[in-house]
């Protein structure tokens, strides 16, 4: 099974090989082959008495990450769609794509996305599966920036991955959290100790975390703004990725994760609310659309809010018809899809206002349309399988558990309705407004238009094939396949027969309800079509996602600009300001302070003349307006310590501050002496007071802490060792000298490194000037 | 078998000396430069490869005994970091012929990367408070050096200001050692902590910790007081803003971690909760710098600060995980950055620009170069399976075990954030049309040591397998300060 | 007098920082000459004062002054005196290459 999985993304590094030696071949018969054989690899567990499988291969066993593959009848639902479906896009693809794009990089990327969506169906491990969830977001990225010239796709491409990210991430925190608590990586584990999860009060977190990264994925309201965007994308990028398999992945999470939660109100809640409110808005906002293909990237974003809705719902009933759905639509999604390709390659335009009367030049194209868009309407036929999953939600919705939430239980169906309603009016819209009858201001060159050359028909073809036969032996598949995948979720949502016919039920008549109103809808679209100008109107999370960019960027900006001053002195402050409060917070919380006046030595009337000069002195820098006056001044200082060096019995010491200040000052007054002469301070008073208060608040601390250290000497100190090694093992007498060359000579060592270093530095600043950088 | 302790100090800094009489030969020096790189990474390795097995290395110099004398201790997370940062060097020494104009060559370039080089590797091993104070004299030395070479205007000007800088909080450090040296009457690291945890790290002492938490915070560029890294590291040469990304602040940090873990352990409540405050502000306010700018230069090394801020959470967390994490996301950081620096310099010579909006379409044009880019931006950000994800992934659980659920959340988004910023560059720089006005300029040379730093991202990441139990090793040991006072107090 | 040496090296802080809180680049060297002082005293105070004779061995004197802290801070004013060559001389080429020596005028914001 791994190499199952690993197989496109090898095939995938020999591609831009392939892709430069051959010059007749289409590359994409290369990678033909790849989905076909996963697909029948996979195809053979597809039987009445399947048993999951599980294979294990070590990756990075100590940190508990493995390719743990689990296939059970969920994953291998996803895995025949993913495999099946591909292979007749990669076909599709290759009459879409002319030979002369950059096929190579196409195909990597799809390859990369299919091992990454297998990847992700298959594990059980949640990190691995983290790290396909993110390959999908990644190869999504740039198969949206395919045609990266145009700024709409850059504009898709960044859109959809900072949403999709954004959720993966989430999501990540949430795995981890469960990994902690649960204390381990596998799913199936993690669902044994569900007990352990619900009982935990971090669970809503959890909970919303890997919602986000599911409803993110699976572009529910308000995330699926992404999804129009990325329509950017090739046209069998957008039927795969965009509507039969990569936006499925968040439905696969919320089905994947549903038994461990399922007991956990907010998650019935949440789940359905938000798959309610998407289909309801998205099949409103589909019909507004003009772009062929955003018509279907709203339908699809509004099944999949239907999917949704149906896995939050959680009844035997739901839970069949949320698997049967995902299959259903991939099967007339997909074929709309490459008609809508179709359309935009024969014609030149993806514009419905555009188009219309397309059905005597496009007849079979038109007819797969037909089937398409009537089975994603469900209009009650039996050899149409969007039909059966739709009667089956209506059915859903009325048997809901009651007890928690109950108004929001009552509108639920009327909801459901209000979206189906609108379901049929996009789907009509689609087809009547490209095959209907000629509108007044459509293109008039279509004597050019033609029908598709055969090999672009196969596969939406295939797919409709599908659809009838679904349609009409719904139980073939029921048994031996969506019963694994439903029970995988839910042991007991087995279903006995799929039926056509129930008698007049209530879900029946609501299926003649939406049929009814959605055709006086359709067919009185014009009338109505003002209510958009009101709602949304301008009011669109679009905007909100524009503004949030933009408000980032601009935001950052400000903030960035306005402590990012390029000043020492407000750079300075901060640093000392943030310095000492929070050290005498510290101080003060942990009773640091202590004075102790034992073991102190005496104070002689020469010393403290020595420290009253030296603070004149070094007080006087500040009030010395002179540059030579500073200087000298800074040097009485220097003097004024090596005095007290002499008085404290530190003869080196003493030498060797005389010798550095001497030359110091020579330093200073050869590099100043020619400087702009010092002005006075010119401080305003604000100023004063803020440099007052760091420089003092700071010399305070120092002080202070100074103080306590030396009230808290506690120990012995190591010098005494060097006393009396000095000169039995160290052979000197002067025992500084014996320290600095001896006992810690790797100090003296590197000490004259850095002076080495100040010289070369100093020698290539005054001799590399205006260096011309970059050969 | 001790001595090797000390190789990775000694022999850049003997290449370093020795290059300097080449400065008129510039091929002899490129040749040297290379060739003594490589024979450190060779030793380095060795040595990891003896701590790893045998256990810590102890060099007492001059044969005085600790706590006495000056020691240097090769344990898990010295070497460990000193073996990073010879990976990196190596790259960023030969890139930098191409990258370098002869001009600056001449002028000790190579003798201040090798002796910021041992200063780094000098400040990663030392076992003593002073003589870490002058190792950081030693790298702070050779990166003025490197930052003021060429000396424009602008160089000049924002060299000063980190000099200046980092001059007080040099002056901090050493009065600090000072008053620890007063408390505790030592200056050897185990030393200390051998009498911080008798007095039970009362009194005065964890102020003294905040103030030393201060001083290396600066040179770490935490927040807030980074203020002075973004442009001093964007001014220099390209190769030195990676030697400084890579290196400076990640000395700042290990100095952290090494003083936290090993001396200041005891008294930790308080100091946990500044550290999870400045982890979140470091994230917060490093990712919004990041976005604020178009210089791609200035992207990334804004993008120094969050990384430094999620090292710091780890040790926040304060458990194996968090350690284990910080340690890891430390390794994978130093080379990220070098690479990130080198791309984004590479970038910038060939478009002539490092303004994003004067940039497009170089994909075309420069394939290799964008793939890579693309590829350190998922690395930067942590996305799996490279090497960010593992360290954020032991960040994050041992965030979540020590319940400090809001800096998971910042920690999360900034991940985002960073993404979207280094993403930019992709999009706006790589994608679009072509731009006939940009020639086509032989890259290899450039690329190949890029390539070679991105290997060891990815390496870091897939092959976790060989690196984790190792990093494991070190958080373990770095949880238990007996095993280091031990090794060098041996009685 | 450890204190009052404590308090000396804390004024010398204090104004030296304000030295370096200042605009024009000469009050801002002075400043970190200043500091540097007050470090060297600071280290010198820690190993306490008079607590014997100059580390110097000789015959019958047993009790000597902490030599420890002297050897730092005789490493310390070498190093500061690197350092500070490298600031003046980079303060002096900083002026000539711009053209002022006030700090607020050398903020620069070409990067953004």
């Amino acid at each position: 099974m791994l190499f199952a999985v690993l197989a496109p993304l090898i095939i995938a590094f020999f591609i831009p090989f392939l892709a430069k030696s051959k010059e007749k071949l289409h590359t994409g018969l290369f990678t033909l082959f790849v989905p076909l054989l996963i697909f029948i690899y996979f195809v053979r567990f597809v039987q009445i008495d399947f048993e999951p499988v599980k294979q294990v291969y070590k990756w990075i066993p100590s940190l508990h990450i493995n390719f743990d593959f689990y296939l059970d009848g969920l994953s291998l639902l996803f895995v025949l769609l993913i495999s099946g479906i591909g292979t007749l896009i990669v076909l599709y693809s290759i009459y879409y794509l002319e030979r002369s794009e950059k096929l190579g990089h196409f195909y990597v990327y799809l390859l990369m996305f299919m091992t990454a969506m297998l990847g992700v169906v298959l594990s059980d491990n949640v990190f691995v599966l983290y790290t396909f969830w993110e390959l999908t977001s990644i190869s999504s990225f740039l198969l949206i920036g395919y045609w990266h010239m145009k700024e709409r796709s850059r504009y898709g491409a960044l859109k959809s991955m900072l949403i999709t990210i954004f959720g993966g991430l989430s999501m990540l925190g949430g795995l981890i959290m469960l990994s902690v608590i649960t204390e381990t990586t596998s799913i199936q584990l993690m669902i044994e100790r569900a007990d352990l999860v619900i009982e935990n009060k971090y669970v809503p977190l959890i909970l919303i975390l890997i919602l986000l990264g599911a409803f993110t994925k699976s572009a529910q309201f308000p995330f699926h703004i992404w999804l129009p965007d990325a329509m950017e994308a090739p046209t069998p990028v957008s039927a795969y990725l965009h509507s039969a398999t990569m936006v499925k992945a968040g439905l696969y999470l919320v089905a994947r994760f549903f038994p461990l939660f399922h007991t956990y109100d907010l998650f019935v809640i949440l789940v359905s609310v938000f798959g309610i409110m998407t289909l309801c808005w998205a099949s409103y906002m589909a019909v507004r659309q003009t772009d062929l293909k955003a018509i279907l990237a709203y339908s699809t974003v509004s099944q999949l809010g239907l999917i949704m809705a149906m896995l939050g719902f959680g009844t035997n009933v739901a839970i069949f018809a949320a698997v049967f759905h995902i299959l259903n639509h991939a099967t007339f999604k997909g074929s709309l899809f490459m008609v809508a390709g179709i359309i935009d390659v024969q014609t030149g335009t993806r514009d419905i206002r555009k188009l219309g009367g397309l059905y005597t030049f496009l007849p079979i194209t038109g007819t797969l349309a037909l089937f398409g868009s009537f089975s994603m309407a469900g209009v009650p036929l039996p050899f149409l399988n969007g039909f059966y999953s739709k009667e089956l939600f209506f059915e859903s919705t009325l048997s809901l558990q009651t007890g928690i939430y109950d108004f929001f239980l009552a509108i639920v169906p009327y909801l459901a309705i209000f979206g189906s309603i609108f379901t049929f009016v996009y789907s009509m819209y689609f087809f009547f407004g490209l095959f209907g009858k000629k509108k007044a201001h459509a293109m008039n060159n279509k004597q050019t238009v033609k029908e598709a050359p055969l090999g672009m028909l196969i596969s939406p073809a295939i797919l409709v094939i599908g659809v009838i036969v679904i349609g009409l032996f719904p139980n073939v598949f029921n048994k031996s396949f969506l019963t694994h995948a439903a029970t995988s979720i839910q042991q007991t949502a087995a279903i006995d027969s799929i039926q056509f016919w129930h008698g007049f039920s209530t879900p029946f008549i609501m299926s003649l309800v939406v049929v009814i109103i959605g055709a006086l809808l359709a067919y009185t679209r014009t009338t109505w079509e003002k209510v958009y100008d009101y709602v949304p109107g301008t009011l669109s999370f679009n905007r909100l996602y524009d503004y949030s960019i933009h408000a980032l960027d601009s935001y950052s900006r400000k903030t960035t600009k306005f402590y990012m001053t390029g000043s020492v002195r407000t750079y300075m402050s901060i640093i000392l300001g943030v310095l000492f409060i929070v050290s005498f917070i510290f101080m003060y919380e942990t009773d640091g302070f202590t004075i102790s006046f034992s073991d102190l030595s005496d104070i002689t009337v020469l010393e403290i003349v020595v420290v009253i000069a030296i603070i004149v002195a070094a007080i006087g820098t500040i009030f010395s307006n002179h540059n030579v006056a500073a200087i000298l001044i800074l040097g009485i200082t220097g003097y004024g310590v090596a005095i007290l060096f002499v008085l404290y019995r530190a003869p080196d010491l003493a030498l060797t501050q005389l010798v550095i200040e001497t030359i110091t000052v020579t330093l200073f007054l050869l590099c100043f002496y020619h400087f702009p002469r010092l002005q006075k301070r010119n401080e305003t008073k604000r100023n004063i007071a803020t440099n007052l208060f760091i420089s003092v608040g700071f010399g305070l601390l120092m002080t202070m802490i100074a103080i306590s250290a030396l009230s808290s000497t506690w120990f012995d100190k190591i010098s005494d060792y060097f006393i009396e090694t000095s000169l039995p093992i160290g052979g000197g007498k002067n025992i500084v000298n014996v320290i600095l060359v001896d006992m810690r000579g790797i100090d003296t060592l590197f000490e004259i490194a850095v002076l080495g270093l100040a010289g070369l530095a100093v020698f290539s600043l005054i001799k590399l000037r205006h260096d011309k950088e970059a050969k | 078998m001790s001595n090797f302790a000390v190789m990775p100090i000694i022999i850049p800094l003997l290449a370093g000396i020795l290059v300097a009489f080449f400065h008129k030969k510039l091929h002899i020096a490129r040749f040297l430069s290379k060739l003594f790189i490589i024979i450190s990474f060779a030793i380095t390795s060795y040595m990891t490869y003896i701590v790893f097995t045998t256990g810590n290395l102890v060099l007492e110099t001059g044969s005085w005994p600790a706590p006495y004398g000056i020691i240097f201790v090769a344990d898990p997370l010295s070497s460990v970091l000193v073996l990073t940062t010879n990976v990196l060097s190596v790259a960023c020494l030969f890139i930098a012929p191409k990258l370098v104009s002869d001009e600056k060559e001449s002028y000790f370039f190579y003798t201040f990367a090798f002796l910021l080089i041992s200063g780094v590797s000098g400040a990663f091993l030392t076992g003593d408070l002073f003589n870490l104070f002058v190792f950081f004299e030693v790298l702070l030395m050779a990166s003025y050096g490197l930052i003021v070479l060429g000396g424009n205007k602008i160089q000049l000007r924002e060299s000063l200001k980190y000099v200046l800088i980092n001059l007080f909080s040099s002056v901090v450090f050493v009065t600090t050692v000072a008053f620890i040296y007063a408390v505790v009457g030592t200056v050897n690291m185990a030393h200390i902590a051998e009498r911080v945890q008798e007095v039970e790290q009362q009194g005065i002492l964890t102020t003294i910790a905040i103030v030393l938490f201060f001083v290396f915070a600066t040179k770490a560029a935490l927040f807030p007081l980074y203020y002075w890294m973004p442009r001093s590291y964007i001014v220099p040469n390209p190769v030195v803003s990676a030697l400084f990304g890579a290196l400076l602040t990640k000395v700042g940090i290990y100095s952290i971690i090494r003083i936290y873990t090993l001396i200041f352990n005891v008294e930790v409540s308080y100091t946990k909760q500044l550290f999870l405050i400045i982890a979140a502000l470091s994230m917060i306010f490093g990712v919004i710098g990041a976005l604020s700018t178009s210089n791609i230069k200035l992207i990334i090394a804004y993008n120094v600060i969050p990384s430094i801020g999620l090292i710091l959470l780890g040790l926040a967390a304060f458990n194996t995980a968090g350690i284990s994490g910080s340690v890891y996301y430390l390794v994978h950081d130093m080379i990220i950055k070098a690479a990130l620096f080198l791309i984004v310099g590479v970038i910038a010579y060939i478009a002539g620009t490092a303004n994003l909006k004067e940039m497009g379409g170089l994909i075309h044009q420069y394939p290799a170069l964008g793939w890579i880019l693309f590829i350190s931006a998922f690395v930067l950000a942590g996305i799996p399976p490279f090497s960010g994800f593992i360290g954020k992934l032991l960040l994050l659980q041992g965030a979540f075990e020590g319940e400090h659920i809001l800096s998971i959340i910042i920690a999360l988004l900034s991940s985002l954030l960073i993404l979207y910023s280094v993403m930019k560059i992709f999009i706006q720089g790589f994608w679009g049309e072509k731009n006939e006005r940009i020639e086509r300029k032989p890259l290899a040379g450039h690329v190949v040591p890029i390539g070679f730093l991105i290997f060891f991202s990815i390496f870091l990441g897939v092959a976790a397998q060989f690196v984790y139990p190792y990093i494991d090793v070190t958080a373990t040991y770095l949880l238990d300060p007996e095993l280091y006072i031990n090794s060098v107090l041996k009685e | 007098m450890e204190f009052i040496i404590s308090i000396l090296a804390g004024i010398l802080f204090a104004a030296g920082i304000y030295n370096i809180l200042q605009k024009q680049l000469l009050r801002i060297a002075i400043g970190t000459g200043l500091i540097s002082h007050a470090a060297h005293l600071f280290i010198l105070t820690m190993g306490k004062l008079k607590r014997g004779q100059p580390p110097i061995i000789q015959e019958g004197i047993t009790q000597y002054t902490d030599p420890l802290p002297h050897a730092l801070i005789l490493t310390s004013i070498v190093i500061s005196f690197g350092v500070t060559s490298v600031v003046l001389v980079l303060a002096y080429r900083t002026v000539n290459e711009n053209a002022t020596d006030n700090m607020e005028q050398l903020r620069g914001s070409e990067h953004e």
